[in-house]
């Protein structure tokens, strides 16, 4: 792995580099309160980039799997119907991506391309993604109340799938190239050689980071998925957990790692109609409802289960070689009935304890 | 464009060829592709796999295939229940829909070589055992034994009554209808499905024996429960799955139930397997 050194007010100059290399760069910016969000970077708002900041609550997922997206036209002439599928492949780079959500890319890799079928949007998106990440070094800023990262083993230095990563170590900040792209950054000037005492500073830093997470339950996941994988979890307890579901789909919509999507038809002219993909959640009852009406999934504690079970069974986690659950913490930061990951984690631990010890 | 990748949502135009009424609210479609080079590929299909048909401006919507590759033709049963049904249900001849596909897995059918086959339909769930059935009456020297058992509710809704008829009279096959509720001079057996196989003269093989079981719920149940009386494993009883479903190809995550994707790990799974996936038949 190469590594080189850059001055602190030097950071910003990557993104005007990635800029003239005709990427749109997207990068996270503060809005009002807690609220953060990545946006497009412009001439105007370059100098409002955050290095550190809260992480957005709509994690960068929508740049690789947009929230709604035509996948084919339908076009009706003269008695017959022709079919055409619509492409984007735009040449993107994603400034700031947080280690989890670069582990939530992973998986969607995982997922969409990684098996028999392989998704041809998705592709699209991701062939010219490039992903610069910000390791989280601000415990104020950066690791947030429900950051449990160091449990899902995803952060806060993310190992792989960056082309770049940067850390702040005070003054300067290290950058290490993940990809051959990432390295030909390294030809600008603002980059210098290392020295090992930038690498013992960094070591040093991460061990200390480890301590500025204030969810501390890394035996708890591991406990969790294997009561889950071997079946030995309650229903009672997934019967309590539905009881605080409101079933309004926001862990799934804030999720960087949810892959469920619905697609529907719609008229777009007097002879044309499109054909959309759009997020879809299994927290709605709708979302196993078969035409007819039959139901297989009813219960609220149903869906919550088939949430966490697609998440944390090893059977899965084995499938895409990948967890669905990258420890960003946002279902918990969103969730009305504190019902997040990190809450079932413990509440299915415990019960389960209870009663095989 | 994206080079290389094949766009596995894209369906292809097919063209309604003719429509036959099976039942009320059930109708066959008889349909080709309109690329003959599609149409060709499309053949390779298994019984039990199922096909994506696209109505424009309408959507998508999973359904099985019940001609056996054997067979010339290719067509859909379809009951008239939602938005996307109702829209098939109203094309005429030379209307054009779309179609992708074969899907899922299928009934091992080269498996079972050797073995006898036993077939157990409830209303329109012989739709998906149809192909099974002529698969298997077309590799007859394949096969041991074949019995079909087929109720509906009244003489009226037994599925595919010229395939009944013909299956009644081919020497080799056992053929056995019953209804819930007789009229229109019905000769035959009054009662539920699972009363077939307690009738004098009925014999079903259990030792070396598949039996296929297509359904309602309620239906599937006490067959199940039969079966499992007479001494059936529970990995030698077969049936296939519905869920609801937008890709059919393992991505969308709306079939996904315990630790399976019905339309990639399935539709057909054995009971042994169905047991385990947790779920509401």
């Amino acid at each position: 792995m190469k590594a080189r050194i850059l001055r602190r007010d030097e950071v910003l100059k990557i993104v005007d580099r990635l800029r003239q290399m005709r990427y749109e760069v997207v990068a996270p910016f503060h809005g009002r309160g807690r609220d953060t969000y990545f946006d497009t970077v412009t001439d105007n708002n370059r100098d409002r980039i955050q290095i550190h900041l809260p992480n957005p609550y709509y994690p960068p997922k929508k740049f690789v799997f947009p929230h709604i997206e035509r996948l084919m036209k339908f076009q009706r002439s003269n008695g017959d119907i022709h079919i055409e599928a619509t492409y984007e492949q735009p040449k993107r780079a994603i400034f700031g991506i947080r280690s989890c959500d670069l582990a939530g890319i992973y998986h969607l890799d995982r997922f969409y391309l990684g098996r028999e079928f392989r998704d041809v949007y998705y592709e699209n998106h991701r062939k010219n993604l490039f992903l610069v990440n910000i390791v989280c070094t601000d415990p104020d800023q950066d690791i947030g109340e429900d950051c449990f990262c160091i449990c899902t083993d995803t952060g806060p230095a993310a190992r792989e799938i960056f082309d770049l990563q940067l850390m702040d170590l005070g003054d300067e900040f290290m950058a290490v190239a993940g990809t051959p792209a990432g390295e030909t950054l390294f030809a600008d000037p603002i980059f210098r050689q290392g020295t090992p005492a930038h690498i013992e500073k960094r070591r040093a830093l991460l061990d200390q980071l480890r301590h500025s997470f204030k969810k501390q339950s890394t035996s708890w996941f591991s406990t969790t998925v294997r009561y889950i994988s071997h079946s030995e979890s309650l229903e009672k307890t997934w019967e309590e957990i539905g009881n605080r579901c409101f079933e309004c789909g926001g862990c799934t919509y804030v999720c960087p790692a949810c892959t469920c999507f619905t697609v529907s038809d719609r008229q777009i002219g007097p002879n044309e109609f499109e054909r959309v993909r759009t997020w879809d959640a299994c927290a709605l009852s709708g979302f196993t409802r078969m035409a007819g009406g039959f139901n297989p999934r009813r219960a609220v504690h149903d869906r919550r289960n088939r949430r966490f079970f697609r998440k944390l069974a090893y059977y899965f986690i084995q499938r895409e070689l990948s967890m669905a659950c990258v420890g960003c913490g946002r279902c918990a930061a969103v969730c009305h009935g504190d019902i997040g990951m990190p809450t079932v984690v413990e509440m299915i631990r415990r019960a389960t304890d209870e009663v095989i010890k | 464009m994206s080079a290389g990748t094949e766009n596995i949502y894209l369906p292809k135009m097919a063209v309604l060829d003719r429509v036959v009424s099976e039942i009320a609210d059930v109708k066959t479609f008889y349909w080709r592709f309109k690329d003959a080079e599609a149409q060709a590929e499309f053949k390779h299909f298994r019984p039990g796999q199922f096909a994506q048909v696209s109505l424009f401006g309408v959507g998508e919507f999973p359904t099985s295939l019940p001609p056996s590759p054997t067979e010339d033709e290719t067509f859909f049963t379809v009951r008239q229940v939602g938005s996307c049904t109702s829209a098939l249900h109203r094309l005429t001849p030379g209307d054009h829909f779309a179609v992708r596909g074969p899907y899922g897995n299928g009934f091992p059918m080269e498996q079972y070589y050797g073995k006898n086959l036993v077939f157990v339909a409830g209303g329109i769930g012989l739709i998906p055992l149809r192909s099974c059935i002529v698969y298997a009456l077309n590799n007859r020297d394949k096969y041991q034994r074949i019995q079909i058992f087929h109720g509906a509710k009244t003489p009226n809704e037994l599925m595919y009554v010229p395939n009944l008829h013909q299956w009644e009279q081919t020497p080799g096959v056992e053929c056995y209808l019953t209804v819930d509720r007789a009229n229109n001079g019905w000769s035959g057996n009054v009662g539920v499905v699972g009363s077939l196989f307690k009738k004098p003269g009925v014999q079903v093989p259990v030792e070396n024996t598949i039996a296929f079981v297509c359904g309602p719920p309620i239906m599937f149940r006490f067959v199940i429960k039969d079966l499992l009386g007479m001494g059936f494993a529970e990995r030698n009883i077969v049936s296939t799955l519905e869920r609801y479903m937008k890709c059919g190809v393992g991505k969308c995550g709306h079939c996904c139930i315990g630790m399976a994707y019905v339309c990639v790990d399935g539709p057909v799974f054995t009971y042994e397997q169905i047991k385990r996936l947790g779920e509401d038949i």
